[in-house]
């Protein structure tokens, strides 16, 4: 009885060690990389975000019924002196249309970060199965989401998600040019949008990228359909 | 019935005295980062409950939970990740913040090596002063295996908190960089505590609480 009672504690030992080295873990789902090569250099990757659909709402939020332009999945945080920002989330996906990950939208106003009637914004893009980009750059308008009133409480509104915000311009790029003379060691010269950082397999990475709406559709009651797209060149820090 | 009973106590001593061994994986108490200090970056304490995708707990990370349908990121590419807004409070000479979270499982994780952990970014922008990424890796083997020998002895053994943050398995840069405003090219370091207070409170209670410290410096001064 104590042999058995010892040959199946070791059965038990080893029941947990072969665990330990079978056990499967989660994997994330990797699609195909679809990137380019421009001519003067570099690695072309672009992503693409369609709203409203690909906007992430928090638990709980409301996405039906709302003015045009509310936006779900976005928080806005203003102090007393009017300085702004504002937080988005959104799926993101590749220029075949599959969700590739998650990006983070965060636009701030006033003071050291961007003049009058202006924003600056920084992208966070984040494919599970490669890792992650940083991006930063400053915008040609004031891009904040703002906060607006409800009767169930406040909510937020994305300007552009309005049809009264294309009135005369189906497309528009975000990001601001880059001042005169501005550009030298970059791969896009002209551009203020650039490629902070990458983790994973974009770590030692650095370039440029700009953001670009395009307006699809506009809906009956004054909402519209568009494309965000984020187009970035990298190349080696080294 | 005797043999069968006997048979069964072994299989079940075995199988605890392994998981044990194996959770008291020395390699866990080598693997932490060191808090940064306190006075010059203070930990900013937050809560994460309006999240998207995992709950973050060692089932998540194991790959055994069942999802939530109504949180759950059900795209294929996003059932081990998580996002979030977080408001990050005012206090110790900076103003309030809002930041948005992204944590994955990581692809490393080993039960061999104590590593069960995920890979999180930041992003953090404070309203008219100037925003910074970061990015870390959150090990939680060692909430996983005071939570396992608590539920072994009936008693409490968790920690009041935890410092997750450790040094990358795959050797990736990890830490801040500097973006927009006044922390444009500063570099720094990041650290995350988990209080697992709260998660002993069933299900449908908050997600534990949280505590971010960065610590950054700004770009070095050029000289011609």
């Amino acid at each position: 009885m104590k042999r058995l009672f010892i040959i199946a504690f070791v059965a038990g030992l080893l029941a947990v060690a072969v665990a330990a080295t079978l056990w499967p873990f989660p994997e994330h789902v990797r699609y195909r990389s679809i990137s380019s090569v421009p001519a003067d250099g570099g690695r072309m990757e672009e992503f693409v975000i369609h709203w409203p659909e690909d906007r992430i709402a928090r638990p709980r939020e409301r996405g039906a019924a709302l003015p045009a332009a509310a936006a779900v999945g976005a928080v806005v945080l203003e102090d007393s002196a009017g300085r702004r920002v504002s937080a988005e989330l959104f799926r993101l996906r590749d220029t075949e249309d599959n969700v590739i990950g998650v990006a983070g939208r965060l636009a701030g106003t006033g003071g050291a970060i961007a003049d009058r009637g202006r924003s600056a914004s920084n992208w966070l893009l984040v494919i599970p199965s490669r890792g992650a980009l940083f991006l930063a750059q400053s915008d040609v308008l004031d891009t904040t989401v703002r906060e607006g009133a409800a009767a169930e409480g406040s909510l937020a509104l994305a300007p552009a998600q309005a049809a009264a915000f294309w009135t005369d311009r189906p497309r528009i790029r975000i990001t601001s040019p880059a001042p005169a003379g501005d550009g030298p060691g970059t791969t896009r010269p002209g551009t203020t949008g650039r490629v902070l950082r990458g983790t994973s397999e974009f770590a030692g990475l650095r370039g440029s990228f700009t953001e670009t709406w395009d307006l699809e559709e506009v809906n009956a009651d004054g909402s519209t359909r568009g494309r965000i797209l984020l187009s970035t060149i990298t190349v080696g820090a080294n | 019935m005797v043999r069968a009973l006997v048979v069964a106590l072994g299989l079940v001593l075995g199988v605890l005295t392994g998981a044990g061994l194996m959770l008291a994986n020395p390699l866990a108490w080598l693997s932490g980062l060191p808090p940064l200090p306190g006075d010059l970056a203070p930990a900013k304490a937050y809560r994460w409950d309006n999240y998207r995708g995992i709950d973050g707990g060692v089932a998540d990370l194991l790959g055994i939970a069942r999802p939530d349908r109504a949180i759950a990121l059900m795209d294929p590419a996003l059932l081990h990740v998580r996002i979030g807004i977080v408001v990050l409070p005012a206090g110790e000479g900076t103003p309030a913040a809002l930041a948005v979270k992204v944590s994955a499982t990581d692809d490393a994780n080993s039960l061999w090596r104590a590593q069960l952990g995920t890979d999180d970014y930041w992003s953090i922008f404070w309203p008219g002063e100037g925003s910074v990424f970061a990015n870390a890796y959150s090990n939680y083997w060692a909430v996983a295996r005071d939570a396992f020998f608590a539920g072994i002895a009936g008693g409490e053994v968790m920690a009041p908190s935890y410092a997750v943050t450790a040094p990358e398995p795959l050797g990736d840069p990890a830490g801040v960089t500097g973006a927009s405003g006044r922390y444009a090219g500063f570099t720094g370091e990041i650290r995350e505590l988990l209080y697992p207070a709260a998660a002993h409170s069933g299900p449908d209670l908050p997600d534990p609480g949280r505590a971010i410290a960065i610590k950054v410096n700004p770009p070095p001064v050029g000289t011609r």
